[in-house]
């Protein structure tokens, strides 16, 4: 039956709060059952850490009602409200010499009253607690002389020797560096899987909300936008209404689960003239030319690429118009001309560094007559699968017309930005 | 060792207290031989009768009605305002907090000088009506101070601290316009200001003692809290301290305090800043050692400042200039000390 009926720990219903006379949190309506890692994402500002900090009972709600376990949040004492649920700050800092086993011990306090001493029983928790999250070798150790990750684990470990319900966690991994936020992730899901404690963590990191949680809630100016798994809320078009930006998502296949890749969020395209340029690309090497002419605002087209490379992806993402053939097949005669019709009235054309084989090597053919300025990556020669045609066809090019040879990618875009760079006066 | 050592602290400092408040109370500007001495403590304590013969009334008064009290007051006086600015210190998170921070020592200043000026003389349980004024000083304004910061149920620290340095000024300036129409005064009120226990007796100490022992019961039950004040008040929330109802308790009880020692003592400074930071950095921050050691080091601290004051030179130097002139010196010393450490 329980497992059926999950328990109900929070509710929240209209909840409405903020500081003096602003309201951040406009109406915010969720229930979070027990067992759940929920993550809470979303820009700036929004109000995930007002959320808590209602939670928590340090700011009071305006209006709506926040239920924890069954009851009126309000009607919570302090003491009884920190034996429900312990909460885990961004970083922490203090100004006086504690060990770390006074700071692990002070998580006992709400159990405790002026009165009573430490039980044994309390020291017992506190060392489970150390030992749970690997403090336990340097818990005679001033915290003060802790690195971040090992006084986060610290901090864990006291919000354990709560022995909450719930634990809520202030962007806990963004002071650390890669290493110590998997160690502090992991040590959190191990919680949640093990004890089965509910877990509401604000994470601005989307990648690891989307990794460890089981259910995000994206939320913009004070209201939930999209509520759901990581496949549901990870989507372009939800974090599009979010974040002002330009990003691409794709499945990290190691996981299963939805990863984002943010491009750019503001375009240069004022400081530059615009151009019309192709790049002749398809294989993986491309998608920093062509986020970068795109960014500087020139009408940027591509062809002719197979669906699905990763060159397909970027053009799909930014909205490149492109001549497109099926994955995995030789370039049609048919796309082959769209693709000269398109380059013919290209001011440039990149022959961008990609492999060329006989499926593709199509791609040059009629360039010879276009009034376009050519210019060819030489790595292209290294990756050549066509036996000598790909130089049968550059010779052929070069009788005609000039081929301005590079060999970088940034080459490219540093001769461009010159050339179109509109000067102040 | 260490362990040791530190599990006898406790019974060690309380013994040394002892002895220095028997040493002092030995040590004066009139001879009294060391076997006459203890010949009159042990008839006063202990009413054993030593062969007081060839011992004057004069010596006895001097020993039991002066030096006595005196230094039993210099340990209270000195242990309460060590131990108001531990508190201070705490719940503030603020090492600049000292038991006068909030204008309490301006409030009985001002009463004080009011009372010299009216030439008040009467006394009441004890206290004349001088320090009565200081202590009803001491206490309006600390209501003031708390009533003016006080933002619904909250009381916002930086706003209490501010308002306490604010009204503490303006009673500053009220009491010099008291002392520039008064030329006559001047010099009593200068001299209450700086503070001394010169001609204080059991009557006094009778007074300040129960707010000391009322004062200490409330810190040693709030200990736990006031460590986990240490950590900010958001974190102590969180961790189950009513933080507001916590400052409302050290902020009254030490006041009370202060306002009790102030009223007798006049103002003497420096012990309630420096004392707690000695005690913080031999015995660490949590407050369970902090507050008694406070106490009593405070106190042995005052006692020794009073015996260097009152026999040094044939005339009394007023005690908070020794806390101050020893004290400071003593403070930079460890500093420095601790710094070369890498603490």
């Amino acid at each position: 039956m329980e497992r059926l009926m999950p328990r109900i720990m929070l509710d929240f219903k209209d909840v409405v709060s903020g500081y003096g006379e602003k309201n951040i949190l406009q109406g915010f309506n969720a229930t979070i059952c027990q067992g759940e890692f929920v993550g809470l994402i979303g820009p700036n500002g929004t109000g995930k850490s007002t959320l808590l900090k209602c939670l928590s009972g340090l700011l009071p709600v305006k209006s709506g009602v926040i239920t924890l376990e069954e009851k009126d949040n309000t009607s919570y004492t302090q003491r009884e409200r920190a034996q429900k649920i312990a909460v885990v700050p961004q970083s922490f800092d203090i100004d006086y010499d504690f060990t770390v086993e006074d700071i692990v011990l002070m998580g006992r306090n709400p159990y405790l009253s002026y009165r009573t001493k430490e039980s044994q029983n309390d020291y017992t928790i506190v060392t489970e607690a150390m030992r749970a999250t690997k403090t336990l070798s340097f818990r005679k150790r001033l915290y003060n002389n802790l690195s971040g990750g090992e006084k986060q684990r610290v901090i864990i470990a006291r919000a354990i020797a709560q022995e909450p319900d719930i634990i809520l966690l202030d962007e806990p991994t963004s002071a650390l560096d890669i290493h110590h936020q998997i160690e502090v992730m992991e040590l959190i899901r191990n919680l949640n899987l093990k004890k089965s404690m509910t877990v509401v963590a604000v994470l601005h990191d989307i990648n690891l909300a989307a990794r460890y949680c089981n259910r995000l809630i994206l939320m913009k100016d004070g209201r939930v936008i999209v509520d759901g798994t990581p496949k549901d809320v990870i989507t372009e078009e939800n974090l599009k209404k979010v974040y002002e930006m330009k990003m691409f998502i794709q499945e990290n296949k190691l996981f299963g689960k939805p990863e984002i890749i943010p491009l750019r969020v503001i375009k240069e395209s004022e400081d530059y003239r615009s151009l019309r340029i192709h790049v002749i690309c398809g294989g993986n090497k491309a998608s920093q030319v062509l986020e970068e002419l795109e960014a500087m605002g020139h009408q940027v087209t591509a062809g002719v690429i197979n669906q699905g490379s990763d060159d397909w992806d970027i053009c799909d993402v930014l909205g490149i118009p492109m001549i497109e053939e099926s994955p995995f097949t030789a370039i049609s005669c048919e796309k082959q001309a769209e693709n000269l019709a398109v380059m013919a009235k290209s001011d440039l054309i990149l022959i961008s560094d990609l492999p060329f084989g006989h499926g593709n090597i199509n791609n040059l053919f009629g360039l010879e007559n276009l009034k376009g300025e050519i210019y060819f990556h030489r790595n292209c020669l290294n990756n050549d699968f066509t036996e000598g045609q790909l130089k049968k066809q550059l010779e052929v090019i070069k009788k005609k017309k000039t081929v301005n040879e590079i060999s970088d990618h940034q080459e490219f875009i540093k001769m461009i930005r010159e050339l179109t760079l509109i000067e102040e006066k | 060792m260490k362990k040791k050592l530190k599990k006898y602290a406790l019974p060690l400092s309380i013994v040394s207290c002892i002895l220095i408040i028997y040493l002092c109370t030995l040590t004066g500007i009139t001879a009294i031989s060391f076997v006459d001495a203890n010949k009159i403590l042990l008839n006063q304590i202990f009413h054993i009768n030593v062969g007081m013969e060839n011992i004057s009334e004069g010596a006895t008064a001097i020993i039991w009605n002066v030096r006595l009290p005196r230094v039993v007051l210099a340990f209270l006086t000195g242990g309460a305002l060590a131990l108001c600015g531990a508190a201070y210190q705490g719940i503030f998170k603020n090492p600049m907090a000292d038991p006068y921070i909030l204008g309490v020592s301006s409030g009985a200043a001002l009463g004080a000088a009011i009372g010299i000026v009216m030439n008040l003389s009467s006394s009441f349980l004890g206290l004349n009506g001088i320090a009565l004024l200081a202590f009803a000083g001491a206490f309006l304004t600390i209501l003031l101070v708390y009533n003016i910061s006080r933002v619904g149920r909250k009381v916002p620290v930086a706003t209490l601290l501010l308002s306490g340095i604010a009204i503490g000024q303006s009673l500053g300036a009220f009491m010099s316009l008291l002392m520039l129409f008064n030329n006559e005064s001047m010099n009593q009120i200068i001299f209450w200001i700086m503070g001394s226990l010169n001609g204080k007796g059991w009557n006094q100490v009778i007074v300040v003692l129960p707010y000391v022992i009322i004062g200490c019961i409330i810190m040693l039950t709030s200990v736990r809290e006031l460590d986990i004040m240490l950590l900010g008040e958001e974190t102590a929330t969180q961790l189950g301290v009513d933080t507001e109802a916590l400052k409302k308790k050290i902020l009254f009880s030490s006041s009370l305090i202060t306002a009790a020692v102030v009223a007798v003592t006049g103002i003497i400074g420096f012990v309630g800043l420096i004392v707690p930071h000695i005690v913080r950095m031999v015995t660490g921050p949590k407050h369970r050692t902090l507050v008694p050691f406070s106490l009593l080091f405070g106190g042995a601290f005052l006692i020794l400042c009073d015996t260097i004051s009152r026999t040094l030179m044939s005339q009394e130097i007023p005690v908070g200039i020794i806390t101050a002139a020893f004290g400071g010196p003593f403070f930079v010393y460890l500093l420095r000390k601790r710094k070369q450490g890498g603490v």
